[in-house]
């Protein structure tokens, strides 16, 4: 194309009209603080994290005594052994991923890395929604089967709710905070990658275009 | 030692330091945003600097560092999306050098060149600084093959936006 190399000629011959930045000046920058897509992405990912595994910490002790009398409380402490088991995998995972992002690295490797730090924290955070379905179903069906038993240890009579109907309106009850909680984390999932990952995914996958 | 390495990076991004800005005026819109990515940059390649062996040029290792930023690591601010400032680009010519015509005609093909993707602009931007076809495939990390092939589709595209 011509035009581009007339461009070009006139490109490489007007670098004196650029900027300069003094000695100084770019000393200065040496201290200032990152503010870059990868920063972002280990503070919100750290932040998922934490926020699934602290979960598991503020269940309120009368659930856990609700399970225990409800006769499923070791299977609980089973399951929340093979949990924690999982959440080391994830972050170790997360922290190799993350260990391995690298602005040296040719663009598409970097893109790479980035994705690949994200995808692990998008498991762990599909593998707790899962995780949390699953148990919601299990213990609702067990609830549900043993709705007699529910209600009277949760002592419902004496709080004057009648039992006629009481496992339907609590099965539904649940069904709806179910809905209503994973509404909100697709909601929070769409916006932060909207945010941030529009434009590196959009990049990545012109670079794997030319890979066709 | 770190005082040592401080300076030497300084005195090697001082001197190369149009690399950046061409950079910074290909990928942002206004003054504020090409002064932030510019520090992004500055922070980046000082991040990796321990990392240069010096077994390739600092220029060389530049483009790589300063690209992966503006392209991959640098968030756009809002106000860049609304802005399509090509007047700002600079493109001072003296008078009795350059006429209209060809002042113009620089302006329309930089005003083309930005509106390209990010990646196309790297593309073009590297073919621009004279880099082979091998040391654009490195940077961006696909084969040579579809370097070529790039290209000429932003060739493509660039005639495109100039004669629509």
């Amino acid at each position: 194309m011509d035009e581009l190399d007339k461009f070009k000629k006139e490109w490489q011959s007007r670098e004196q009209e650029l900027p300069k930045i003094s000695y100084n000046d770019i000393y200065k920058m040496l201290l200032k603080k990152s503010s870059s897509i990868v920063k972002w992405i280990f503070i919100i990912s750290v932040a998922e994290l934490l926020f699934w595994i602290s979960l598991y910490f503020i269940i309120p002790e009368d659930n856990i005594k609700l399970m225990h009398e409800m006769g499923i409380g070791k299977i609980l402490y089973y399951s929340n052994i093979v949990h924690f088991s999982v959440f080391g995998i994830f972050i170790f995972f997360f922290y190799k991923n993350y260990q391995s992002i690298q602005v040296t690295d040719n663009t598409k490797m970097l893109m790479n890395s980035i994705l690949k730090t994200r995808k692990t924290v998008r498991y762990f955070v599909y593998y707790n929604v899962s995780m949390f379905i699953l148990s919601s179903i299990v213990i609702d069906f067990f609830f549900y089967s043993n709705s007699s038993k529910l209600y009277e240890v949760m002592d419902f009579a004496s709080k004057g709710v009648p039992e006629e109907g009481f496992a339907n309106i609590f099965i539904i009850t649940q069904i709806i905070v179910g809905i209503v909680v994973i509404g909100l984390l697709v909601l929070f999932y769409w916006l932060v990658y909207g945010i941030l990952l529009k434009r590196l995914k959009s990049n990545y996958r012109e670079l794997e275009k030319m890979e066709d | 030692m770190n005082k040592e390495l401080e300076h030497s990076f300084v005195i090697q991004l001082e001197k190369n330091q149009n690399i950046a800005h061409k950079i910074c005026r290909l990928y942002t819109n206004d003054q504020d945003s090409h002064n932030d990515l510019f520090q992004e940059i500055t922070i980046q390649l000082w991040r990796a600097f321990p990392k240069f062996r010096g077994d390739s040029k600092f220029s060389t290792w530049m483009y790589r560092v300063a690209l992966n930023t503006a392209i991959t690591l640098y968030r756009k601010s809002k106000r860049q999306i609304s802005t399509q400032d090509f007047e700002g680009v600079s493109f001072k010519i003296k008078a009795e050098e350059y006429d209209d015509t060809i002042e113009q005609q620089l302006k329309l093909m930089y005003g083309a060149v930005k509106k390209l993707n990010d990646i196309d602009k790297a593309l073009v931007f590297l073919y621009l600084e004279d880099k082979s076809y091998r040391e654009i495939s490195e940077t961006l990390g696909i084969t040579e093959v579809n370097a070529r092939v790039k290209m000429n589709r932003a060739k493509e595209k660039l005639r495109k936006i100039l004669n629509p």
